[in-house]
């Protein structure tokens, strides 16, 4: 499928943190299409391939779960009182247009700061989260049946194409790098059986809250060394260039004092061997990533870092080059094929 | 009912932002051809048209409504493509941070971006508009003179449709709704011959209502406008306003008019007889045409008749089916009113 198809698809699917379900359903049916995929107590989903026997066990990763926001509170106007669930922009949220996930999926718009009371000289700050409020447009008695404390609140954003064939959408972190992982099987399911190395590839979840997902399923898969698959912030106006890749430009390879040395070396590597555009992704300590957890699972798991450069992150207009993506997947498949980096001593 | 929210559903859908109303000016002289007689554009931009009565008009009565909504211009193209803006009305900033717009007669979509908050020292303030940029993909500026060009308009995205009990969202309620109000009255009969206005660049400082009103001599004038209800969570009671729902806005004042005294309370006079919902406007904000208007000339005497409006000047807006259908039989009767005394 072509690349752009399956970011849209996943795009579009429903998986805050915690609550991956639709979006998850979603990946493992895509994933299901070439390899066998399971489940396990977090809501990871995961596809085993490759030589069983093999010395390197190779675990690829990427997040399948979005940020959100969840409902604490129903007010006796029938206003819902939200928290964030992963660090989602709050500047983003004033009169953004939301589902609720309730009993059903009910549209909502977040409040925004009448123009009367607003200073003009103070337009310019959001409230925390506790001043900030979906109108559902019920009263208490109906939006208290429709919404059970808990549900989840995803803004609304459909998928749009821009100039260059770049897609504008929620949840491209970490879809785009869920659908470049899809990629990577899809383009190695035909010699599957020439492996040289044992594979797993994992979407995990609740990426956004802590990682949980990522360290259980790296403890219980047990890898020898991994490669986690996330985005990473492509050059915008406002952001420090120093700490951005640029969109169209590449995967952008980690490099930090917390990354293996050998598999950040040999991702570059392949990279020139197989004329794939890439970038340098600088970093003075941990990620951000899941790299941080799964490299100290267990006894440590030599680690690397691809990320996909993205604008706007952590917003509804986040935006990504398929291309960028395409190339992650052609890397990630040559990193398997050739059964991952030299780590013998 | 269902034929004026059709109407406004497809009011709400076309572009039109101040000075650039073709698209509404076209679909309202096309709408309006079966039921008036003097048609004119005049030289705003606004319609104009006389609705024939029973006879000949005794005085003049005037309806108006704001065929304009706000949006965005563009103002430059940056050396990397994206597209520095300038607000077209008063917009907070606040409201366009994050979200889609299609820009130009093409309708080139574009996202307005925001530095990540990981990379912002403050995670708590948006920019000023005029470093906000729309991001329509390219990387060039020689690219995007490709599908944009300065000047162009910046629209909001949003999806017409039906909410929560009763209520619709879209953009540019203000005004499409009192337009789709104006297209179902011009379909019924008054005594006596009434004037149309749907005027233009009222959100750029009421300029249409004001050549409208010079050109039509009104002696009454009923202006049919959106205003901001804040009936929502997190403000006090006594700042709310009005609230969606509870039926056609009547002012006494706002920043721009005191409004007739005596048409003020036969407007609250007829709601209690006729049992249409109403209610007043519990505070002195914002502004409509009838400040052009009531100061044409000699003097004009001018009610206006409003819908409570959430979220006005925003992409998402949200009003309620039972307010809408209030001030479409208020402003009839009002009209009544004036033509009979």
């Amino acid at each position: 499928m072509a690349v752009y198809e399956i970011i849209n698809g996943l795009a579009q699917a429903i998986g805050p943190a915690g609550a991956e379900g639709g979006a998850a359903t979603l990946a493992a049916q895509l994933l299901g299409d070439f390899v066998p995929v399971r489940r396990d107590a977090l809501g990871n989903v995961i596809a085993e391939f490759g030589k069983k026997d093999a010395k390197e066990h190779i675990l690829l990763d990427a997040h399948i779960d979005e940020i959100g926001m969840i409902v604490t509170y129903i007010d006796d106007d029938g206003f819902l009182h939200i928290s964030g669930c992963g660090g989602a922009d709050r500047r983003t949220m004033i009169d953004a247009e939301v589902y609720v996930h309730g009993e059903s999926k009910l549209p909502g718009v977040i409040c925004c700061m009448p123009p009367h009371l607003t200073d003009p000289a103070n337009r310019s700050k959001v409230p925390d989260w506790d001043g900030i409020y979906i109108d559902i447009g019920y009263n208490a008695e109906k939006a208290r049946e429709l919404v059970p404390l808990g549900s989840r609140v995803i803004v609304r954003s459909k998928p749009i194409k821009l100039i260059g064939g770049k897609i504008c959408a929620k949840s491209l972190d970490n879809r785009a790098g869920a659908a470049a992982l899809i990629r990577v099987v899809e383009l190695l399911h035909g010699e599957i059986d020439k492996l040289p190395c044992r594979v797993s590839v994992l979407l995990s979840t609740r990426e956004e809250v802590g990682g949980q997902g990522a360290t259980t399923a790296a403890f219980a898969l047990a890898p020898t060394q991994a490669v986690a698959v996330d985005v990473s912030f492509a050059r915008q106006p406002g952001a420090p260039s120093g700490s951005c890749g640029v969109m169209s430009s590449g995967p952008m390879i980690g490099y930090s004092p917390i990354l293996d040395l050998r598999v950040t070396e040999h991702l570059r590597s392949l990279c020139k061997e197989k004329s794939i555009p890439w970038q340098n992704e600088i970093m003075g300590g941990g990620t951000g990533t899941n790299a941080d957890k799964i490299s100290v699972s267990r006894g440590g798991v030599r680690t690397g870092l691809v990320s996909i450069p993205q604008r706007n992150m952590h917003t509804a207009v986040e935006i990504v080059d398929p291309e960028d993506v395409e190339n992650t997947a052609q890397l990630l498949a040559a990193f398997v094929r050739s059964g991952g980096a030299n780590i013998d001593n | 009912m269902q034929t004026l929210i059709t109407k406004l559903e497809k009011l709400s859908h076309l572009s039109g932002i101040s000075g650039r109303e073709d698209a509404v000016r076209e679909y309202i002289l096309k709408e309006i051809a079966p039921y008036c007689e003097d048609v004119m554009v005049d030289a705003a931009g606004c319609v104009l048209a006389k609705k024939k009565g029973a006879r000949p008009a005794e005085k003049r009565l005037m309806l108006a409504a704001h065929m304009d909504e706000v949006g965005l211009i563009i103002t430059r193209i940056c050396e990397d493509g994206l597209l520095a803006f300038a607000p077209v009305g008063g917009i907070d900033p606040r409201v366009i941070c994050g979200k889609t717009v299609t820009v130009g007669e093409n309708r080139i979509p574009g996202a307005i971006g925001i530095v990540p908050i990981h990379l912002s020292s403050d995670k708590s303030s948006v920019p000023n508009i005029d470093s906000m940029y729309i991001d329509i993909g390219t990387t060039s500026k020689e690219e995007s003179e490709k599908y944009v060009t300065p000047g162009d308009y910046a629209v909001f995205d949003t999806v017409f449709e039906p909410f929560g009990d009763g209520l619709l969202k879209g953009k540019a309620l203000d005004d499409r709704a009192g337009c789709a109000i104006m297209l179902e009255l011009m379909k019924r009969d008054f005594p006596n011959d009434v004037y149309f206005a749907f005027t233009t660049m009222e959100e750029v400082g009421t300029r249409g209502a004001k050549c409208a009103a010079f050109t039509l001599q009104p002696d009454y004038a009923i202006v049919l406008e959106s205003t901001t209800a804040a009936d929502i969570a997190g403000v006090a009671e006594a700042s709310k306003v009005c609230k969606v729902g509870k039926g056609a806005v009547v002012g006494f004042m706002d920043r721009s008019t005191i409004y007739d005294r005596e048409l003020y309370q036969r407007t609250l006079d007829i709601a209690r007889d006729k049992n249409i919902s109403c209610q007043i406007k519990q505070a002195v904000a914002g502004g409509n045409d009838s400040g052009a208007i009531h100061q044409s000339r000699g003097g004009v005497r001018t009610m206006a008749i409003s819908l409570p409006c959430r979220y006005l000047h925003a992409p998402a807006s949200v009003i309620a089916k039972s307010d809408f259908e209030a001030v479409c039989e208020l402003s009839y009767q009002l009209a009544l009113s004036i033509l009979a005394n």
